[in-house]
């Protein structure tokens, strides 16, 4: 459904990748390996419709999104989520910061509405919020404030905070690099619940392992590009190129 | 007039049945605790119109210039344009310009012969409100520019990603830069509301025939009172101003604070 098709993208003096094919369908989870510095963080970004490539097409079911209409693509650009590798969590109470993806796509009448019964304290959540923090396991800290959780939380919260408006896809950017093992495993638990309602999860991450534990399919991007996209099993028992096997068994080193 | 001066003569004014009671009337508790107050050479209602126009002149600029400086920030803010580096420069000597040069330059724009003479703007609180829009219009832009700078990009990149247009991560922006915002407007007020050179000079510290102020100011009755030898009157509307700056501070914390503790 979300498809880029020989996409290139440069930044500065060289390109980040050229040529560089990835579907992604709904209701699996790709990982997206590779060494760090090769170019996920953008990849994903223009996963998320955020980052136009120099060259090459993104489409979202059929629809081309960067020969789209603003309007069209900001509606396009809403049917996906991101995750990043630090929670970046609003300074407010965790239940408004999972309601923001819901609250700014209604109109501006309820907006202001909603936001003047907040400011005399009638206002209450949608229930995709409390779901939201059900799935990681947080229902309980909805009325405390942001910055009052540890870094563990506060990243859980950030992918509720993705989840609670029910996207299409929903990118992680290394979503557990900077978490304990616990919490790592939570957030795995709700990539894989994500994946059981028909989101597509997309998942950059240097950890290989998690690639192994989570992933239905890998994306190894080396380099310029995606040296191969194959099922996880596959891609670590029997690669098929050369340079992803050397990456995979560490003799490729950076 | 002292008060006490005036209280020998209510007698003959309402008759002397009221003799009897006048102490009570005047007295008790409350009098006995003012006694500073009531001796000092006050008319009825002068204080009162000093604090109005002080406040009337100083809120009404600061609010203006609020709506001027928070767009102008919000848009250096977020766009890079060729000459935003000299722009910003512009806007922090703003913030250290003289007050009287300010003045001088609004006199001369209000004056029979400046651009707008035709308004009959000398010596008005509307000339005063202009002269203090100048005078806090550079803190607050700058001040609310470094906030909204200050805000991590990856919240802003956060707000976008969940799909927020520009004016929705523009909103968040606002909201995660609200104390300093505050503390600009803030330092907006404090600039205007302690001023005397520019009101001075484009608001000529005048009263009427009645002692109500027209376009006197706490500060310019404070340094009209102090050049007059009335140290003590001088005092007690230093205190009036201390105390009144200091209530605005504590409005604005106690707003920002509900903030955090919602």
């Amino acid at each position: 459904m979300l498809r880029l098709r020989n996409v290139s993208r440069s930044y500065g003096d060289g390109p980040v990748f050229r040529d560089l094919s990835l579907t992604v369908d709904s209701g699996e989870v790709v990982a997206v390996i590779g060494p760090s510095g090769v170019g996920k963080t953008t990849l994903l970004r223009t996963l998320a419709l955020s980052l136009e490539p120099d060259d090459g097409a993104v489409a979202l079911d059929g629809t081309d999104v960067w020969t789209a209409e603003e309007s069209e693509r900001l509606a396009l650009r809403r049917r996906v989520g991101m995750v990043f590798q630090e929670a970046s969590l609003f300074d407010a109470p965790v239940a408004r910061n999972v309601e923001y993806g819901l609250r700014i796509r209604r109109p501006w009448a309820d907006r202001l509405q909603a936001q003047l019964r907040s400011l005399v304290g009638l206002h209450e959540p949608a229930d995709a919020v409390g779901d939201a923090l059900d799935v990681v396991g947080l229902s309980e800290k909805a009325t405390q404030r942001a910055d009052s959780l540890s870094g563990g939380e506060a990243q859980r919260v950030s992918f509720a905070r993705a989840l609670a408006y029910d996207p299409d896809v929903l990118l992680l950017d290394e979503p557990t690099s900077d978490l304990d093992p616990r919490n790592t495993a939570v957030i795995e638990d709700a990539m894989a619940k994500a994946r059981d309602r028909g989101i597509g999860v997309v998942v950059a991450t240097h950890d290989m392992h998690q690639a192994e534990r989570v992933a239905d399919r890998v994306a190894v991007l080396l380099d310029d590009g995606v040296t191969e996209v194959g099922p996880t099993e596959r891609i670590f028992e029997d690669p098929s190129d050369e340079r992803t096997r050397k990456f995979i068994s560490g003799e490729l080193v950076y | 007039m002292p008060l006490e001066s005036v209280a020998p003569l209510l007698p003959i004014v309402l008759g002397s049945p009221v003799t009897a009671d006048l102490p009570a009337l005047l007295g008790g508790p409350v009098a006995a605790d003012l006694p500073a107050l009531l001796d000092l050479p006050f008319r009825d209602g002068y204080v009162w119109s000093i604090i109005y126009v002080s406040l009337y002149v100083s809120l009404t600029a600061v609010a203006l210039s609020t709506l001027f400086s928070i767009p102008i920030a919000v848009v250096m803010g977020f766009t890079d344009f060729p000459g935003k580096q000299f722009a910003k420069s512009v806007i922090n000597t703003g913030m250290g310009f003289p007050s009287v040069v300010v003045g001088l330059l609004v006199l001369f724009a209000v004056s029979n012969q400046g651009p707008l003479g035709a308004l009959d703007l000398v010596f008005t609180k509307q000339a005063m409100i202009m002269s203090q829009f100048v005078l806090a219009t550079p803190p607050i832009t700058a001040i609310s520019l470094a906030a909204i700078s200050g805000v991590d990009q990856n919240v802003r990149d956060a707000a976008r990603v969940l799909g927020g247009t520009r004016v929705d991560v523009a909103l968040v922006v606002l909201k995660e830069a609200r104390y300093g915002i505050a503390t600009a407007i803030l330092a907006g007020f404090g600039r205007a509301i302690s001023e005397v050179g520019s009101v001075l000079i484009v608001g000529g510290n005048i009263t009427g025939a009645d002692g109500i102020s027209k376009t006197r100011t706490l500060t310019t009755a404070i340094q009209l009172e102090a050049r007059q030898g009335q140290y003590e009157t001088a005092m007690i509307l230093g205190a009036v101003l201390v105390a009144l700056v200091l209530t605005v501070n504590a409005v604005v914390i106690r707003l920002g604070d509900q903030g955090v503790h919602r």
